[in-house]
């Protein structure tokens, strides 16, 4: 089995399911308990916190609340910061986001904000210039993601924050990093990041746990109300298990220097097979330019419908997804790639390979050969 | 005293000298359908009653799928000789109900001192002098409580009703051509009712269709079978047929061809199965294939007769037959049954035999279906 579906989900690292293992056996505490043994848990926990903002890129003081995914980190940072709003503030949301933010935007709109939403350009980047006239001294918030999902391409957030900021000090910036953090480089002090959404099970660890990174002094209003746990912001009972085995895939992750450069010399390798190919072509940046993420490659097979493909490849055991894991059970044409001006036909010809840190230089080349077979094998049968 | 269920049934009594048999068949089926809630299921005068399960609800829930049950009541079964006790009891079972009432009485001992209109007529007493918010109405009563005395006596106020029809396998055995749609479960359901024993063909065209969408039609068979009992799913490969067709046969044609070769695999399987009939969920005129040209050209490739139960109905209320028995949200799942790849721009609607037999001829038919056959999956649901 070639697993290329990394941006669905990760295999853990053994290591990860280890210290779970343990946890649930021996340190299965209530982290605010007030014995000896909780306190012990708790302490691990606050590693974990501060590996989290070490790679994130944030100050010591910023705070780190765990959630139960990436899912929740975003719904708490958009609806937490909007409930601190007045309604004469407007948003702004790029237009490719994951339904997670896009569907909170959706209910941002229905508090009765103005929501307004960031075109891309045909590299599936976000149109910085068209941005800057959206945004004015009312702009109180702006979401854009750390990198595609369905593309890979890397979002200039640096530069979105910039902008913001020139129009109105105050803006929070919120940035969903499931899909970049610990592959592509954040440091949310430097790029001007107030709100940070990342994922455990993007990253070799659990599912069911991320976090949302908080830059000191931005107020939330908590959306899960309980026990007042995480400073009052997310009641509920520390998922222990889960966190520590987080914190044990960041410091694996961390210790791989390279991994970045690991991931991208893989994508490399398949697209350098691929793309000799008459009738591929690569979504979003190409996979040598700079804000390409090494992780993720859109590629579209011309005349061969993308769901044929992907059921083709299970067929030789390699797993890949259509366009985006998340929106390919609704099995419409993804408006991401819509919006990068391809056609109904060359998106759903589309496929979404996702590599992770147990993927082989082998791999990339048995799955680019079956690639190859497959889609001269399908191409025949077009629809006429 | 304790709880049981009485269960009525439909047109078995009917029956004449095969009675018997219909009742055996009913008894198993319902044996079957309770299994997992424990139970035993008996006849006595002429009347099935389960008892000694572990969950009424649940009891109530699969007794209710099978087939030939017309309904069920949760009855209380006591000692008859204290009359006294049974209107106590009555009147207990009254209490958590309003409106109005009246007492049924059915009397198969004609030894018991008192007969039915007696029993009525004091039952009814004891019950409005006991439970006062409540009234009598002869005529339209909102509930009528029942006291039957036989070796005991039962008393029950709830009715509900059941799916009727005719015991399972009691009609011979018929084989459906299920797809992943909403139509062909609801046709499946409609002739097993009838007490048609149920196999299926499912016609699977990976890679062009999915594992998922697979799964999908086994998921439908198994809510099928909550009510006619486990069947073989067949899973033919049709891949190599629908390229063979798409490539050699002219385009317009394409889908009833292939319809054709469904036609006749289904047959094949059919027969060997021990069926005597095919069952598709086609309606008149609901799509370029089910015109009555189209039904012709797919009718003429079998022998055996080919039920179509959902003919006359429109869509709207073979949606709404779905919902009933539980099939449409499995159905409305977006996993395709069919790949675009194959769907003609514009299907023939008014085909001509003669011009689809030749189309054919460009396929070597025999050597297809053997093929397909060969690569059969057999998958057990229920």
């Amino acid at each position: 089995m070639i697993y290329l579906d990394n941006s669905a989900t990760t295999r853990p690292f053994d290591s990860v399911i280890d210290s779970m293992s343990l946890c649930m056996r021996e340190n299965y505490y209530n982290a605010s308990a007030a014995y000896k043994p909780a306190l012990d848990v708790e302490r691990a926990m606050n590693a974990c916190r501060q590996a989290i903002i070490t790679q994130a890129g944030a100050k010591r003081e910023d705070e780190v609340i765990f959630t139960a995914g990436g899912t929740e980190s975003d719904n708490l940072a958009i609806l937490g910061a909007a409930a601190t709003m007045r309604t004469s503030a407007n948003f702004l949301v790029s237009s490719i986001e994951h339904p997670a933010v896009a569907e909170t935007m959706a209910r941002v709109e229905r508090m009765g904000f103005e929501v307004r939403l960031m075109p891309i350009n045909a590299r599936g980047m976000i149109d910085l210039d068209a941005c800057e006239k959206l945004m004015d001294e009312y702009t109180a918030f702006v979401s854009c993601m750390q990198v595609s999902n369905e593309t890979g391409a890397i979002q200039p957030v640096a530069q979105l924050s910039a902008m913001a900021r020139a129009k109105n000090k105050n803006v929070l910036v919120h940035v969903d990093g499931v899909q970049g953090f610990m592959r592509v480089p954040m440091n949310m002090s430097r790029m001007g990041v107030d709100l940070y959404a990342v994922s455990g099970h993007k990253i070799h660890g659990p599912k069911g746990v991320g976090a949302l990174v908080v830059r000191k002094g931005v107020r939330l209003v908590p959306q899960m109300i309980g026990g007042g746990q995480e400073r009052n912001l997310r009641s509920g009972t520390y998922n222990t298990p889960a966190i520590l085995g987080l914190h044990k895939a960041v410091e694996e992750m961390a210790a791989r220097q390279d991994r970045a450069q690991q991931l991208l010399a893989l994508k490399q390798r398949l697209w350098a097979k691929l793309s000799v190919l008459d009738g591929v072509r690569v979504n979003g940046p190409a996979p040598d330019e700079a804000d390409s993420a090494p992780h993720i490659l859109s590629v579209s097979f011309d005349g061969v419908r993308g769901e044929v493909m992907r059921n083709a490849l299970e067929g030789e055991w390699i797993l890949v997804s259509t366009g985006s894991a998340c929106s390919s059970h609704k099995q419409k044409v993804s408006a991401s790639l819509r919006a990068m001006g391809l056609t109904d036909t060359q998106a759903d010809g589309t496929i979404r390979i996702s590599l992770g840190l147990m993927n082989t230089e082998e791999e990339m080349d048995a799955a680019a050969e079956k690639m190859e077979k497959l889609f001269m094998l399908l191409r025949q049968y077009r629809r006429r | 005293m304790r709880q049981i269920l009485l269960v009525r049934f439909g047109e078995v009594f009917l029956k004449g000298q095969n009675r018997p048999f219909f009742m055996r068949k009913l008894i198993d089926h319902i044996r079957f359908a309770i299994r997992e809630v424990g139970g035993n299921v008996w006849l006595s005068e002429g009347r099935i009653y389960v008892s000694d399960f572990s969950d009424l609800d649940e009891c109530i829930r699969r007794v209710t799928k099978v087939f030939g049950v017309h309904s069920v009541s949760p009855a209380i079964e006591m000692p008859k000789d204290d009359f006294e006790a049974i209107c106590a009891q009555a009147a207990e079972m009254m209490r958590p109900l309003s409106g109005t009432f009246k007492v049924l009485a059915r009397r198969s001992d004609k030894r018991y001192p008192m007969d039915s209109p007696a029993i009525m007529r004091e039952a009814g007493g004891y019950i409005l002098e006991h439970v006062p918010h409540l009234s009598v109405d002869v005529n339209h009563p909102d509930h009528e409580m029942m006291i039957e005395i036989r070796d005991h006596a039962y008393l029950s106020v709830e009715r509900i009703p059941a799916v009727c029809g005719m015991p399972m396998g009691t009609n011979g055995k018929a084989c459906l051509l299920l797809s992943g749609g909403i139509d062909s479960p609801v046709a499946g359901f409609m002739i097993a009712k009838r007490g048609v024993e149920l196999c299926c063909v499912h016609y699977h065209s990976f890679p062009y269709t999915s594992e998922r969408a697979k799964e999908k039609v086994l998921e439908l068979a198994r809510l099928v079978s909550e009510y006619c009992g486990r069947m073989r799913v067949h899973v033919v490969p049709f891949t190599e047929i629908q390229l063979q067709i798409h490539e050699k046969c002219p385009e317009n044609f394409t889908t009833l061809i292939m319809r054709r070769y469904m036609m006749r695999i289904a047959q094949i399987i059919a027969e060997r199965e021990g069926a005597q009939a095919l069952i598709t969920g086609e309606s008149v005129g609901q799509v370029a294939s089910q015109t009555m040209e189209a039904l012709g050209c797919t009718d003429e490739v079998v022998s055996m007769p080919v039920f179509r139960p959902c003919i006359g109905m429109d869509k709207s209320e073979i949606i709404e037959r779905a919902e009933q028995i539980g099939t449409f949200e499995t159905s409305s799942l977006p996993y395709e049954d069919c790949c675009t790849v194959f769907t003609p721009k514009h299907p023939a609607t008014h085909p001509r035999k003669e011009l689809i037999r030749k189309a054919e001829k460009a396929l070597d038919s025999e050597a297809l279906i053997a093929a397909a056959l060969e690569g059969v999956e057999v998958i057990e649901v229920g």
